[in-house]
Formats: structure tokens, C-alpha cells, sequence
């Protein structure tokens, strides 16, 4: 945030400072019984505008005067100037009592996203040393580093430099950075997907509250207790992204998949020995160490996030599938490539998740009515139009694929989610998926997947 | 060197100083204000003597605001009070700036 922008001497500050008292007594004989607020940013260092600071003081001044708005306080005049070298600033001339004033502006420099680096003063003519905080009866300002007294602090320069810079910083990149994007959101993105998508129901032949599908082995349960062993995983994937230094992504994917593999101990512990989240903990990963990726280097968009994905998958399939023919044990996934040629999950990623991004997301973006009904619609939507290699292995036959389709044809046809005929549809499925033993993992994952960018981008 | 006339620089923004210097006939006579002068109140003085002696000011009577101010800003406040008040700067017209 302060590392653009053409520095200023002490002279220019110093001499700023007398301007802007020149100015503020020019308001105080112009009003005389008016309260003048002068709103500027304290930024430490010889930098102190540029389009980020900018930003951050439009942004806190607008905020001051719908505040003001919102309070009924008339205002006078305002005068803003944006563009001086030793940082934007401006003053509001409002008409109201000096300490009622003073404390709405304190309120904002404790409340405002960035109210700690605001400095507004208040005064009038009658008045003209401002209303200081002890005056009122409140601490004074605490510091952006240590929250101690602020004034000891920069006095006593107890903190350096870097680390005051440092402390904005956080809280500009919290505000102003896509925070649902953040490490706090998305593993809490994450864990919703896992859990939003084991509560969904009525599911053909997938585990929810009310059934276990064709699974015999787990319940709505297992998964709950699998999706709480894995945030440790999660808060590891998004962290390696965010802290992940160098030009070669294939490296953060590889430290990724040995979280992954962890991860599935940790599951496994946790499910005793059921696999229920398996394909979630390799795709959810890559998610989640790219959106860090992306937070960190202010790359918030599915755009970014897809070429991160696709960079640190580069070698993926060459690597995954080189030495199949002679590997003793095989996933379905790697028994499905060598079979049908299908590349699964591994295609998918490699190629930044087009099924979601393409597919999915615009569905979901699209549907309407509770939560339940479009995310029902989103899961047949996703079965109807993809590969799903846990439905191909469970009926041991690619051809269940053109069945899927006709099945998800038949869901819309009769009004999907909203429709009675079309939940009743579903139950019959799903009486009809236990009966063959079929289950729809795959799309089950890429629901996940799709609840996940959903959630980063607010669709739901 | 005498103080020929009162001076004044710096504001009460937090972070400044206001220094204002006038003739005096007694050496350095201080009057200060400041929330941590507990803390720092002789640092100040002291700051702001050095600047004085280095003009070779005998006499003066200096009221100082302090609102937090660095050593540097009451370094500079105070050489542009001294530049002020012993007219070797104009005061600066605001108005046209």
C-alpha cells in the first residue's frame, strides 16, 4: 500500500500542516457557531498519497457524511483536497453541539473498516483548541500496533517503521482486498460446502439426514465428523497459497498434496476408516491454496484463480498417469483412465475446473427459491452434464452416463425443485439408485466445489 | 542575538508543535503544555534550547503547545519560530499560497 507514490520532505508536511490551520480558521470566521471537522490520514512515512490511500480516505469520508446523514445533522460545507502530495484531506462544517459531534467522530475512528489511521478534528471559533478525547471522559486513542496509548507510543518510537506500516497494511487488505477471500472465509467456505451438501435432501443414492443412499458404511454423521477433522487441512492448503514464494506453482501443488495426504489419514481417523471426503480433500485443497495464492497477491477473481489452478497443475496428468500400466494398486479414477480414457477429477483440475466455472456456478448463479431447491437443482444439473467416474464405477458400465442424462432431463421436465413431481422424482431415484448400488460422488464433489465459489463470489 | 519581534509556527494538530517565541529579559523562560510532558517535558526544553543557542539567542520567553510532536518536528518548528521572529524569513502569507 506504500511502496507507489512520490515521497514528501518534513518541510512539506510541516508547512501542510500550517496551511491546513490557515484554512480551518478561514471556515471558523466564515461559520462562527458552525462545529469545522478536519478529516485527514495519519500515514507514517515519507509517502503519504496514492491510489490506494486515495481509496481509503474516499471511502471513510463518504462513510462520515452518511453518518452524519443518518444522525440528521445538517451540513454546512464541505471542502475536499484529494490531491495534495502530503496525503488527502478535507473538512465538514456541520451544524450541531461541539461534543456530540466530537464523539460521532470518534465513534467513526474507533468503527470506520480504517478508522484507526483517521484523524479528524473538531472545533469552532468559540473553541478553537480542538475537544480532546480525555476531555470528554474517554481513553485516548490506542496504538495501531500495541494498542496502548498511541501518543506514548509514536512519541517514545517504540514500534518500528515496518511494523506500523505493517499493521495498516493488515487492516487495508482486510478491508479493501476481496475479504471473503480472506483465510477466516474461506475455510469457512470449505466447511460449508462439505456440510451444506451432506444436508441437502432428497440426494439419489447419496448420504443426507434422512438416508443413506446406497451407502451402507456411513451416515449424515460420518461426514459431519470428517468435515470438522479437516480444518486443520483447510486453514494448511490456504496458508501454503498465501505464503507460497516463487515462479513455479507445480511446487505449491506438490506441498499441497502432501497436506492432502495427512488429510486423509486425519478423515479416515476420524470416519474409522470410511472414505467419505476423499475426491473433496484433493479439489477443495487446490481451491483453497489458490484463492490464498490469489488474496495474497490481490488477484481476486475466478479468472486469476483458475490460471493459479491450471499453473499448479501443469504436470498433473502427465505425471498422475505415466506409470499406470504397471502400478499394483489403482484408484477408480486411475483404473477409469486406463478403461475409458476418461481423465476425471484430474482433467478437471488440470484445466481450472471448467465444469464449475463454465458449468456449475452458472446454474446456481441462476437458480432461484430456498437454499434447498437451488442447490437440488445445481446437484441434477451437475449429474446430467458431466463424467461422474463414482457413477461409472459403481455401475461398472460408462453407459450409465447417457441414463444420468436422461434422468436429469426428466427432473427439469417435470419442474426440478419446485415442483412436487420433480422432489418426488427424486425419491423415486433415489429408491432406485439403492436398489442398483449407484451413487452420484462425483457430482456430489463438484457441488462442493460449486458452493465453495459460490460462497466466494456471495451468490449464496 | 535578540528576539526583535513575536513569533509564532507549528498548529495543535496531534503529531505538531505550536512554539511561540517573544523578547524576554530573563534567559529561557518556558511555559509548557503537553499530554505527556510527564514523559517528555525536559526532552522538549531541551530540543528547543539547542535551537535557540545555535542562533545565539540570549533572551526569550517561549510558550510551547505540544501535541506529540518528534523530536525533528520541534527541531524544525523551532528553527522556523527563531527564522520568524528574528526576521530572517517573512512570515508566510497563506493567503497566497
Amino acid at each position: 500500500m506504500f511502496t507507489k507514490g512520490q515521497a514528501v520532505s518534513l518541510t512539506d508536511i510541516l508547512t501542510n500542516k500550517e496551511v491546513r490551520s490557515f484554512r480551518q480558521a478561514q471556515l471558523q470566521a466564515q461559520y462562527p457557531d458552525k462545529i469545522i471537522c478536519a478529516v485527514k490520514l495519519n500515514i507514517p512515512g515519507e509517502i503519504k498519497t496514492n491510489t490506494a490511500i486515495k481509496n481509503v480516505f474516499v471511502d471513510g469520508w463518504n462513510n462520515i457524511l452518511q453518518t452524519l446523514d443518518a444522525l440528521d445533522y445538517h451540513i454546512e460545507q464541505v471542502a475536499q483536497y484529494l490531491a495534495l502530495p502530503t496525503g488527502p484531506e478535507g473538512f465538514i462544517v456541520v451544524d450541531g453541539q461541539l461534543a456530540a459531534v466530537k464523539k460521532v467522530m470518534i465513534t467513526l475512528e474507533t468503527t470506520l473498516p480504517l478508522g484507526r489511521i483517521f484523524d479528524i478534528d473538531v472545533m469552532t471559533q468559540v473553541n478553537t483548541t480542538q475537544l480532546s478525547r480525555q476531555a470528554l471522559g474517554l481513553p485516548p486513542r490506542q496504538c495501531l500496533v500495541c494498542n496502548q496509548d498511541a501518543k506514548i507510543c509514536a512519541k517514545a518510537q517504540t514500534h518500528s517503521y515496518q511494523e506500523v506500516l505493517a499493521a495498516i497494511d493488515r487492516l487495508y487488505q482486510a478491508h479493501f482486498k476481496a475479504p471473503r477471500w480472506n483465510q477466516v472465509n474461506a475455510v469457512n467456505f470449505a466447511q460449508k460446502g462439505l456440510l451444506y451438501e451432506v444436508s441437502l435432501n432428497p440426494k439419489p443414492g447419496l448420504v443426507d439426514p434422512a438416508s443413506t443412499g446406497a451407502h451402507q458404511d456411513m451416515d449424515v454423521f460420518t461426514f459431519i465428523d470428517s468435515t470438522l477433522a479437516l480444518q486443520t487441512y483447510f486453514n494448511e492448503a490456504y496458508i501454503a497459497g498465501f505464503n507460497f514464494v516463487g515462479d513455479d506453482l507445480t511446487a505449491l501443488f506438490n506441498q499441497l498434496r502432501q497436506s492432502g495426504i495427512k488429510a486423509e489419514h486425519a478423515m479416515f481417523a476420524a470416519t474409522k476408516g470410511v472414505n467419505t471426503h476423499k475426491g473433496a480433500i484433493f479439489s477443495l485443497g487446490i481451491l483453497l491454496g489458490a484463492t490464498g495464492y490469489c488474496y495474497q497477491h490481490n488477484l481476486t477473481t475466478f479468472a486469476h484463480l483458475q490460471a493459479t489452478i491450471k499453473l499448479m497443475l501443469v504436470t498433473l496428468l502427465a505425471t498422475d498417469f505415466e506409470d499406470l500400466a504397471t502400478k499394483q494398486t489403482l484408484t477408480a479414477g486411475e483404473q477409469q483412465f486406463l478403461k475409458y480414457q476418461v481423465t476425471g477429477i484430474r482433467g478437471e483440475a488440470a484445466t481450472g475446473y471448467p465444469t464449475i466455472f463454465a458449468l456449475a456456478l452458472p446454474k446456481l448463479r441462476a437458480t432461484t427459491g430456498t437454499l434447498t431447491q437451488r442447490l437440488l437443482d445445481t446437484l441434477m444439473y451437475i449429474a446430467g452434464h458431466t463424467r461422474d467416474s463414482n457413477l461409472i464405477k459403481r455401475a461398472g458400465d460408462i453407459n450409465i452416463l447417457a441414463e444420468m442424462q436422461t434422468w436429469s432431463e426428466q427432473y427439469f421436465a417435470l419442474g426440478g425443485s419446485k415442483a412436487d413431481a420433480g422432489i418426488s422424482f427424486l425419491h423415486h431415484l433415489d429408491t432406485e439408485f439403492k436398489q442398483r448400488n449407484l451413487s452420484l460422488g462425483g457430482s456430489a464433489d463438484l457441488l462442493i466445489l460449486t458452493i465453495y465459489t459460490g460462497l466466494l463470489e456471495a451468490t449464496i | 542575538m535578540e528576539i526583535k519581534k513575536m513569533a509564532m509556527a507549528g498548529t495543535l494538530e496531534s503529531s505538531d508543535i505550536q512554539i511561540m517565541l517573544s523578547a524576554g529579559t530573563n534567559g529561557y523562560e518556558f511555559e509548557l503544555e503537553s499530554d505527556v510532558a510527564k514523559q517528555f517535558g525536559d526532552q522538549i526544553k531541551a530540543t528547543i534550547t539547542s535551537v535557540l543557542q545555535a542562533y545565539a539567542i540570549d533572551n526569550a520567553k517561549i510558550s510551547v503547545v505540544d501535541k506529540g510532536a518528534l523530536d525533528l518536528v520541534i527541531k524544525a518548528r523551532a528553527v522556523t519560530a527563531v527564522q520568524r521572529a528574528l526576521e530572517i524569513v517573512d512570515t508566510p502569507n497563506w493567503e497566497v499560497l
